[in-house]
């Protein structure tokens, strides 16, 4: 048995839709958020959830976490249903919503996180411990003394962060962790959750549209679009599904006007700098390559691949999300 | 069991202690409301005598002053908690949200109305006779309004609790925070001293909610209710507590049932 089981869940929310002119009443749809998903994630393992805004990923972490009951199907989390064994079930996890804060707005975040002990009841000497350990770790000695509404938001995040794991919880989620931080404090956390996993064996399941978040934590990725689960595997599969295209950036020493491509290049630019991008599995390299070497003197040549985020929206283009 | 919601009593007693700005400002405006309507009671009483003293209609005007705090519904922060989403964290942790809640809504409405209250108090008494404060109509009358007042405290919680279980429906507290602070400044006595209005009216407003959170204390303290009366007092006090913490208890299970959180 998995430590998470997901068996087809769905969840419908009833939305009011604006009154129309003449009527008493407002009418009401319903709006499918998740329909029949399902999935295993086994303990330590590192899981990214992804999809475009509106795909039911909230949804879903919202039900994991015990705050939302679903419609129908099942879910267990070492071996609880998180909306029954609510009180159980909530001490075993921990979560850290990006858009949201956990901790006290006009207070230092030291009484926030003595707060948390009491709602947690740990003990003093476990809680001291593993304080002493998140807030080394995630620096945050100087901040304790410090209200929340004066911390930096990575410095906000981090403080978050240390709050939702004093429980030393099995299950963590990340809903968005790194919006909005700085490249420093992106890279930092992203270290610190990996650590964390490597050793407290936890559980995490990411939500984000950050695909570098992704990259660097996650070897599984699960999509979802749409309310239903479309990919589920190795980031690295998933992204040679799409990862298609080749770009070559050329440029020449002077002033060169580019010959005719073969079909399925596409090239852009004027002067001496282009930048072509084609399929090789449609476009022999050897062929283009060879081309614009005629064109000219080469100064300077790249290749790449394409960026994972135009990848991405490749994919749920293709998917139809 | 109790530990998390005596913590969140403290922090939110604490963090209360921080506005010492809002105090202030709180205590001068509360201060000259108190005074535009004795002074008001005051020219009324020269045309026309009542049979109610003027002194028992000042003390009445100052004490609804000085717990102002604890009627009107103002913890804008966990409003403004329940309006983004923030909730969501509450949500997930071991504890009985309605409790939780109570805890937080009551620790605000204590140590609000004591840093006005308390200095208000002195201040009302340093007042001329006839102006400010007269001294409770027995010590016996004092001890009844204290445990009245706790009551009343316990009572005002679980309406504002309930002000909260509607705003997580509406997610706009203003509409009926409005309606609901019109309402209780008009039927609790702030506005004018219910000692004032008709007999019959009066026997009727004391059965209502409203009267139980500072109406029934004062009139306990000025000696408008006899201190033989006290049980009687309590007892409508204990059954709209009781009543309004079930109701409370019930609307804060059914949101969870049917749940929509605001955002991502």
């Amino acid at each position: 048995m998995s430590y998470i089981e997901v068996r087809n869940l769905t969840k419908t929310f009833t939305v009011r839709k604006k009154r129309e002119k003449g009527r008493l009443f407002r009418e009401k749809t319903s709006v499918r958020a998740l329909k029949d998903v399902s999935f295993d994630v086994e303990k330590g393992e590192l899981v990214g959830y992804i999809g475009p805004n509106g795909a039911g990923k909230s949804t879903t972490v919202k039900i994991l976490s015990g705050i939302l009951t679903p419609d129908g199907g099942s879910v267990t989390v070492g071996g609880l249903v998180p909306w029954r064994d609510r009180k159980e079930h909530v001490r075993r996890i921990g979560v850290v919503f990006g858009q949201r804060t956990q901790l006290w707005w006009d207070v230092p975040i030291m009484d926030s996180f003595t707060l948390l002990r009491e709602i947690y009841r740990l003990r003093e000497a476990d809680w001291k411990a593993r304080l002493d350990e998140l807030v080394q770790r995630l620096d945050l000695e100087k901040l304790l003394s410090v209200p929340l509404r004066q911390l930096s938001l990575g410095q906000r995040m981090r403080s978050e962060v240390c709050g939702s794991l004093l429980h030393r919880p099995d299950l963590l989620f990340l809903d968005e962790p790194t919006i909005g931080l700085d490249a420093v404090s992106k890279l930092s956390l992203r270290d610190f959750l990996k650590e964390e996993n490597r050793l407290n064996k936890t559980t995490v399941l990411l939500t984000t549209h950050d695909m570098e978040d992704v990259a660097a934590l996650c070897s599984r990725v699960m999509v979802l679009g749409h309310g239903s689960k479309l990919f589920d595997g190795e980031l690295e599969e998933l992204l040679s599904r799409y990862d298609t295209a080749r770009i070559i950036t050329v440029r020449y020493d002077g002033e060169v006007s580019l010959p005719a491509l073969p079909e399925g290049c596409e090239a852009r630019g004027e002067g001496g700098a282009f930048r072509v991008v084609y399929d090789p599995a449609a476009v022999k390299t050897a062929e283009l390559l060879a081309l614009l070497q005629d064109a000219g003197a080469i100064r300077e040549l790249t290749a790449r691949t394409q960026d994972t985020d135009r990848l991405i929206a490749k994919m749920y283009r293709e998917m139809e999300l | 069991m109790g530990r998390a919601y005596r913590a969140v009593f403290g922090m939110r007693a604490k963090m209360e202690l921080q506005y010492r700005g809002a105090v202030l400002g709180g205590f001068v405006c509360q201060v000259f409301f108190g005074l535009i309507l004795v002074s008001l009671y005051r020219a009324l009483y020269r045309g026309r005598p009542q049979a109610l003293p003027i002194e028992t209609v000042a003390s009445y005007v100052w004490l609804q002053q000085a717990f102002f705090r604890m009627l009107l519904s103002s913890d804008n922060d966990l409003a403004d908690k329940i309006r983004t989403g923030d909730i969501a964290y509450d949500l997930c942790r071991p504890v009985d949200m309605y409790r939780f809640y109570y805890a937080r809504i009551a620790a605000q409405k204590l140590v609000g109305s004591l840093l006005r209250g308390v200095p208000m108090i002195v201040f009302a008494f340093l007042l001329p006779k006839g102006w400010g404060l007269m001294p409770p109509a027995s010590p016996l009358a004092l001890l009844c309004a204290l445990a009245s007042l706790t009551l009343g405290l316990l009572c005002v919680s679980a309406m504002e609790n309930i002000t909260m279980g509607i705003t997580m429906r509406t997610l706009d507290p203003r509409g009926v925070q409005a309606l609901l602070n019109l309402l209780m400044t008009l039927m609790a006595g702030n506005i004018l001293p219910l000692t004032l209005f008709p007999d019959a009216w009066q026997r009727v407003l004391s059965f209502l909610p409203w009267t139980q959170m500072l109406d029934a204390p004062i009139r306990l303290y000025t000696g408008v209710r006899e201190t033989s009366s006290v049980w009687g007092v309590l007892g409508v006090q204990i059954f709209w507590t009781a009543a309004l913490g079930l109701l409370g208890m019930e609307l804060w299970k059914r949101n969870r049932e049917k749940l929509v959180l605001q955002g991502g």
